[in-house]
């Protein structure tokens, strides 16, 4: 039970407090380049879901059993020497990306003909979305560390699937803005990318009140955790 | 093939303004907001980006006639992958202080579109003087579109400019340049700028042209 | 179909080979460097730290790695445990000193912190991290928001007052937690 409200509330920390893109800077390109009507906006925040969750998972199970210092597979293959292969680490995240992004190509021409036609050239441009190297780069953070209770295979899940979805609630959010920036009187040198960010300069003010909520839902557990120790200490004391 | 394309002195001009690539081609978005709250980390972004790109640019043009067309963006990812690894590594080992700061922006510089683009557009057709002026000339524009940014955040940030202190000791610091929301809104009020100094020089120029 | 694709692919096998080679001689020269820069993030700060030490050695007490500080003669002097903690916005870790027994705080530093700047990051400065020295690990420390009064005070950072009571936690925890380890451990 309270690992499960742990992996909430870091889902919600990923989802709205460390925003991928209003917060860390990552998929910027697309967030500026598709972000002009809602319908495409929220094709390509669920194709880059889809796409971080099996790149995380993929980069996760290399990280762990080939990659990091130690590593179980390396160890075994290499006759009981411990190696460190990380410094292959960005290479190989990069094409397990392109790899997972080519594996959503064919699924979307086979079963989503008309939203792959509308992608275009969008779709094999999310291997160059910063957002994804972004969240395996934070997974191998959590995995090389010593001790990283971060580190295991759900909390690495549950950042990439919840930074995902941060990324598609950004990206929503800023085409519904567009759509109404479209009826209004833009000065010209602004149009395009100027207004897009200053939009998003305001949209991550209002996302920076969501800062120290995680340390409120962490406090709230541990206050219900102390009210409920002293609630049973007397209970068993009168036994 | 020589003779085909712009010469090496456009490709290095090019690179400055006319095609800068933050203000004008619109790319490299994502490190240009994250290093740019203080002078001495989007200097060494720069740096890294400079590196990356040089090398990359000049072994792409070395081996531009081996390359088959449908491989090519995968030998680009591979090149760029090996060359920020290396350049990370550097950065880890003599600017530890920096490597800290900079965190996993310089390995996010694989998939900096500049780079790739740069390969694509000009390392992969033309030869290696041409390639070297070319990444030479887009990395100088990168540098000064990311000084232009750096210098307005940290100047109105924190009063200082590469650590020195620039402005009186009583400004008080408009710390929202220095975080995310400041990022965004400087670098969309710069763009605008951009695109104004740019029609209005372009009207100048044509209107002298007709009076001419 | 097969000899086809060895033609076409030959060139990427080739720079694989080639930036393979490189990568391991950038590793080989580098790693040394880069691990002695991380170690010396730590331990260059212990004689600030603790009191007459002059170095650290790498332990483990229950569990928790730690740096017991001695001095030039090599006689234990104190400990140095980093710790991790949740600040306002993001994790806070940071070195803690502990006298021998760890029954002092004598000092803190911050390694990493995301606070904001200009009111949570003033955690770092010396004159506000000085406040904990020599404080005794009970009763727990409490940060408050005039002039610290008692011995077990700490003044907030103006305008930070969650950023430091994050601190103050981290050291407190901390703290009890090491030295029931050595408790427990046996160690002196």
């Amino acid at each position: 039970m309270d690992y499960l409200f742990e992996m909430l509330v870091l889902a919600l920390t990923w989802a709205l407090i460390n925003n991928f893109v209003l917060h860390y800077f990552v998929g910027i390109c697309p967030f500026i380049g598709v972000s002009r009507r809602v319908d495409m906006a929220f094709g390509m925040g669920c194709a880059v879901t889809f796409v971080i969750t099996i790149a995380a998972l993929l980069s996760w199970l290399i990280t762990y059993y080939v990659l990091r210092a130690g590593a179980p597979l390396t160890t075994l293959l290499s006759g009981g020497k411990t190696l460190d292969l990380s410094i292959l680490n960005y290479t190989v995240y990069i094409f397990v990306i392109a790899g997972s992004v080519q594996f959503l190509e064919m699924y979307i021409r086979k079963f989503f003909r008309p939203l792959y036609k509308a992608f275009g050239v969008f779709l094999p441009l999310i291997t160059t979305n910063c957002a994804i190297l972004f969240a395996c780069l934070e997974i191998m953070k959590h995995v090389c560390a010593i001790n990283d209770p971060l580190g295991g295979l759900v909390p690495s899940l549950v950042l990439a699937a919840f930074g995902g979805i941060g990324f598609m609630i950004a990206i929503v959010i800023m085409a519904g803005i567009r759509e109404e920036l479209d009826h209004c009187d833009v000065p010209k040198s602004l149009r395009g990318a100027g207004i897009t960010l200053i939009t998003a300069g305001i949209l991550a003010l209002a996302f920076m009140g969501f800062t120290g909520v995680d340390r409120g839902l962490q406090q709230l557990l541990q206050d219900k955790e102390q009210v409920a120790e002293s609630a049973a200490a007397p209970a068993g004391q009168n036994n | 093939m020589a003779g085909t394309g712009p010469t090496p002195l456009e490709r290095f001009i090019n690179g400055i303004l006319p095609e800068n690539p933050v203000y004008r081609q619109v790319l490299g978005m994502c490190p240009t907001l994250a290093v740019t709250n203080g002078m001495k980390s989007a200097m060494t972004m720069a740096g890294a980006v400079a590196f990356v790109l040089i090398c990359a640019n000049v072994l792409t043009s070395l081996i531009r006639n081996l390359l088959k067309p449908h491989l090519r963006i995968l030998v680009f990812t591979l090149t760029i992958a090996v060359f920020v690894t290396i350049a990370d590594r550097i950065i880890a080992a003599y600017m530890y202080d920096m490597s800290k700061q900079l965190g996993p922006y310089i390995p996010l510089i694989i998939v900096n579109c500049i780079i790739i683009c740069r390969c694509e557009v000009c390392a992969s057709k033309q030869g290696v003087f041409t390639a070297v002026s070319d990444a030479v000339g887009q990395s100088l524009g990168y540098a000064l579109a990311l000084t232009t940014i750096a210098s307005v955040r940290e100047i109105l940030g924190s009063g200082t400019w590469f650590n020195i202190p620039v402005l009186p000791a009583n400004w008080p610091d408009w710390v929202v340049m220095v975080l995310p929301p400041g990022a965004f809104l400087t670098l969309g009020l710069l763009m605008g700028a951009a695109n104004w100094i740019g029609t209005n020089l372009g009207q100048r120029r044509k209107s002298a042209q007709e009076a001419a | 179909m097969k000899n086809n694709y060895l033609k076409q692919a030959w060139l990427v096998l080739v720079l694989a080979v080639c930036f393979g080679g490189a990568l391991a001689g950038v590793e080989h020269s580098l790693s040394g460097r880069i691990k002695a820069n991380k170690l010396a993030d730590t331990l260059g700060q212990i004689p600030s730290l603790v009191p007459g030490a002059e170095q650290g050695n790498q332990e483990m007490v229950g569990g928790q790695l730690a740096y017991r500080a001695v001095d030039g003669a090599g006689t234990p002097v104190g400990w140095v445990v980093p710790v991790t903690g949740q600040g306002f916005a993001d994790k806070i870790e940071l070195l803690l000193g502990l006298n021998a027994d760890a029954s002092q705080i004598t000092g803190i530093y911050i390694l990493d912190q995301k606070e904001t700047p200009g009111l949570g990051n003033k955690i770092v400065e010396p004159e506000w991290r000085g406040q904990f020295a020599n404080k005794s690990i009970s009763p727990a420390l409490v940060v408050v928001k005039r002039k610290a009064e008692k011995a077990n005070e700490i003044e907030a950072v103006t305008g930070a007052t969650i950023s430091s009571e994050s601190v103050a936690g981290i050291v407190n925890q901390a703290a009890a937690a090491f030295r029931q380890k050595l408790a427990e451990g046996g160690q002196q």
